[in-house]
């Protein structure tokens, strides 16, 4: 099977949905410009590559370049969802969905459920997180608990290309508001991806990896961290079982207390900050939910409460580390 | 003099290139028989053992649980009481020479290739050396040609074995509108044309088989021999829930429930394999086309297909290898049975004896091959 990137696979995926569906449109900054190209269009592909090509293939009807405003732009996308067309909005980084929180907390998430039910807001919001890139504090944070905190929303968080692609087209044809983030330090890395079109159901984990001494949960760019670590803690006997649970809202409960209940043992890892973050939410669920089956404390594995530092040392120690899971895993095995 | 033993990771399978020590079943000190399980090794699609190649004693482990080794690492070491620590320290040195040294590309993946038929193409993955005879593998209902991971290779020690993605399963094409089961064995027919020339042996498992009989009635003047794996069309028996759950779930806890259905010893299945099956089923077109075929297999009443007449023709010998505890299509009454077919019973495995008891079932295959 084709090996291509995180980049290309959502590449496909908005080429394939936009020819499929005329409804589909796209809104974003240098979604077809691009900053420093001298007017050429699709000069870099959007920001990121990720939208390459579309406006050669689509026409700028549909691929339409904003201004930077991203109030108008998401309020904009949020209105022509529920008017009929199924938009996907691009922030260029999640860290400026702060200019534009009314419109998807206040608007978006609520049409649905403040017009009874009968209006369906089919809205997509890409946007870019996490450290890494040497981006700042205003530019690299991982702000999916303050999403998943909203009722109304979706939130998808892929970690693989193959995820990415399917994950994409199920949020396209959803007909409710989703926020899907894609960690900046993912785009270039590569796996299988099928050429055909196929979705991915929210609210349904990944197993990454069989294990049964200790389950790690992990998301987004995290999953490649927990691999590692569980590579490590397999060269010291010590075999994890890894589970991604692809979208925060819907939560894969199911799956996270299946497996809870067989191992016993659980570390969660999280590129949030830890306060009211994705990882304090799991754990509470486990808590609750299983507390007999547990042998041992539920550890956490996440950033500090602090913003993303600049310098890059400091950038470094703050993202979760492989070394730092194996450390939390066998503090809980050797108990 | 002495004799030492390796233990070493199998290939299983054409694309398997690493596997992940899941369970020494006997300690160091142990003694071990030939043929007895000692290791439990898991791949991304299955856990399965390694028997001792040798008797002896199980003097050294090397690779302890829960290592990921590449195929042809040294795992273990047997030897008798002669051979002295050091001799086995020497040994295991060397192993690491001789496995870089070892036959180029042996632990990498072969490519498979699609082959033009009318209406699409048929993917096929090619093992063993050049050969005038070639087995030719056909897997069952919802599988691909990694059902043979097992297989495969221990059968292509000495012959050309050709695994094929039937029609609507794996990469190959799947078939366009009515005439479902002509249109596939049509299909399956013309690629085999293509890459077996010669003379075939025909190894086939469950919905498979009704294909591979087929194909021998029609080729039977160049079939050398027909090894049907709990084959379809000897009996009306079979629940049609399997097939029409099997297309319906979406999700992976369902979908594993189904397919714990197909083993007698669940634990099997790695989560790889569910995920492998769920990457399947949702591309766009796939549980149509699975629908279409799971209408030809069987309806209310029970099956549809009859393969015995076509058995009963052929010259060729046919056995019937079956899990004793096949829960999807149950062992027929030998009454039903045609006289000139061999049934060989596989104890304690469900409908996947070629997993489940891949070396009993890779013995009785290349017995019947070499019968024809």
């Amino acid at each position: 099977m084709a090996q291509k990137s995180f980049r290309q696979a959502l590449n496909e995926a908005l080429h394939f949905e936009m020819g499929r569906d005329p409804r589909v449109i796209m809104m974003g900054e240098d979604l077809t410009g691009g900053a420093g190209a001298n007017g050429v269009k699709d000069a870099w592909g959007g920001p990121f590559g990720v939208t390459r090509g579309l406006l050669d293939a689509f026409g700028p009807e549909r691929i339409r370049d904003t201004p930077i405003s991203e109030a108008a732009f998401i309020g904009a996308a949020a209105g022509a969802a529920l008017t009929g067309l199924r938009p996907i909005a691009e922030i260029m980084f999640v860290d400026f969905a702060g200019v534009c929180l009314d419109q998807i907390m206040n608007q978006a998430a609520k049409f649905r459920y403040m017009f009874g039910g009968r209006a369906k807001t089919p809205l997509v919001v890409r946007a870019t997180y996490g450290a890494g890139s040497r981006s700042g504090s205003q530019h690299t944070q991982a702000l999916y608990p303050i999403f998943t905190h909203i009722p109304g929303l979706k939130v998808v968080i892929p970690s693989t290309p193959y995820d990415a692609k399917g994950l994409l087209l199920q949020a396209i044809r959803d007909d409710d508001p989703v926020i899907f983030l894609e960690h900046k330090m993912l785009y270039d890395t590569v796996g299988e991806v099928p050429d055909g079109a196929y979705t991915i159901p929210f609210g349904e984990a990944r197993v990454a990896r069989d294990g049964k001494d200790v389950l790690i949960v992990a998301i987004g760019r995290m999953v490649q961290v927990a691999e590692e670590a569980a590579r490590k803690l397999a060269a010291e006997g010590i075999s994890a079982c890894i589970i991604d649970p692809r979208t925060t809202s819907p939560l894969d409960e199911d799956t996270l207390l299946e497996f809870t209940e067989t191992i016993g043992r659980v570390v969660i890892v999280d590129e949030a900050n830890p306060r009211c973050g994705v990882a304090a939410d799991i754990s509470a669920l486990l808590a609750d939910k299983c507390f007999d089956a547990l042998k041992a404390p539920i550890k956490l594995v996440t950033a500090p409460h602090s913003p993303v530092p600049y310098a890059p040392n400091l950038e470094d120690a703050y993202i979760p580390s492989a070394d730092a899971v194996v450390k939390a895993a066998t503090s809980i095995i050797k108990r | 003099m002495s004799s030492i033993e390796a233990v070493t990771v199998p290939k299983w399978g054409m694309t398997m290139t690493e596997g992940k020590i899941t369970q020494w079943m006997v300690g160091e000190g142990g003694h071990v028989t030939r043929g007895q399980e000692i290791l439990e090794i898991e791949t991304t699609k299955v856990t399965n053992v390694v028997e001792a190649a040798a008797t002896g004693t199980l003097r050294r482990i090397v690779l302890g649980e829960g290592t990921t080794a590449p195929v042809g690492a040294l795992a273990g070491v047997i030897a008798d009481a002669a051979a002295t620590s050091e001799e086995i320290d020497a040994f295991i040195a060397s192993y690491a020479d001789r496995l870089g040294a070892g036959e180029e590309g042996e632990g990498g993946a072969s490519a498979p290739r699609t082959i033009a038929v009318d209406g699409g193409v048929i993917n096929v993955l090619e093992a063993g050396p050049e050969s005038d005879e070639t087995a030719v593998l056909l897997h069952g209902f919802g599988g691909d040609l990694s059902t043979w991971l097992f297989n495969q290779s221990a059968l292509a020690e000495n012959m050309r074995v050709v695994a094929v993605d039937l029609p609507g399963h794996g990469a190959s094409s799947p078939i366009a509108g009515e005439d479902v089961f002509p249109k596939i064995v049509a299909a399956v027919d013309a690629a085999v044309e293509a890459v077996a020339p010669g003379r075939i042996h025909l190894v086939a498992h469950s919905f498979g088989g009704a294909v591979a009989a087929a194909i021998a009635a029609k080729r039977s003047s160049r079939v050398g021999s027909l090894t049907l794996i709990a084959p379809i069309g000897l009996s009306k028996q079979m629940s049609r829930d399997f097939l029409v759950d099997f297309v319906a779930v979406e999700r992976r806890r369902p979908l594993l429930g189904v397919l714990e259905r197909l083993f007698a010893d669940p634990s099997k299945i790695t989560s790889d394999m569910v995920e492998g099956t769920l990457r399947f089923k949702r591309l766009e077109g796939v549980p149509e086309a699975l629908s279409a075929i799971a209408d030809t297999i069987a309806d209310d009443n029970g099956q549809l297909q009859s393969i015995a007449g076509q058995l009963r023709e052929l010259t060729c010998p046919v056995t019937l290898l079956w899990g004793e505890r096949d829960e999807i299509v149950p062992l027929p009454q030998a009454a039903d049975l045609p006289e000139n077919v061999r049934l060989r019973v596989i104890p304690a495995v469900g409908h996947m004896p070629q997993m489940e008891a891949s070396s009993a079932a890779n013995e009785a295959i290349l017995e019947n091959i070499q019968r024809g």
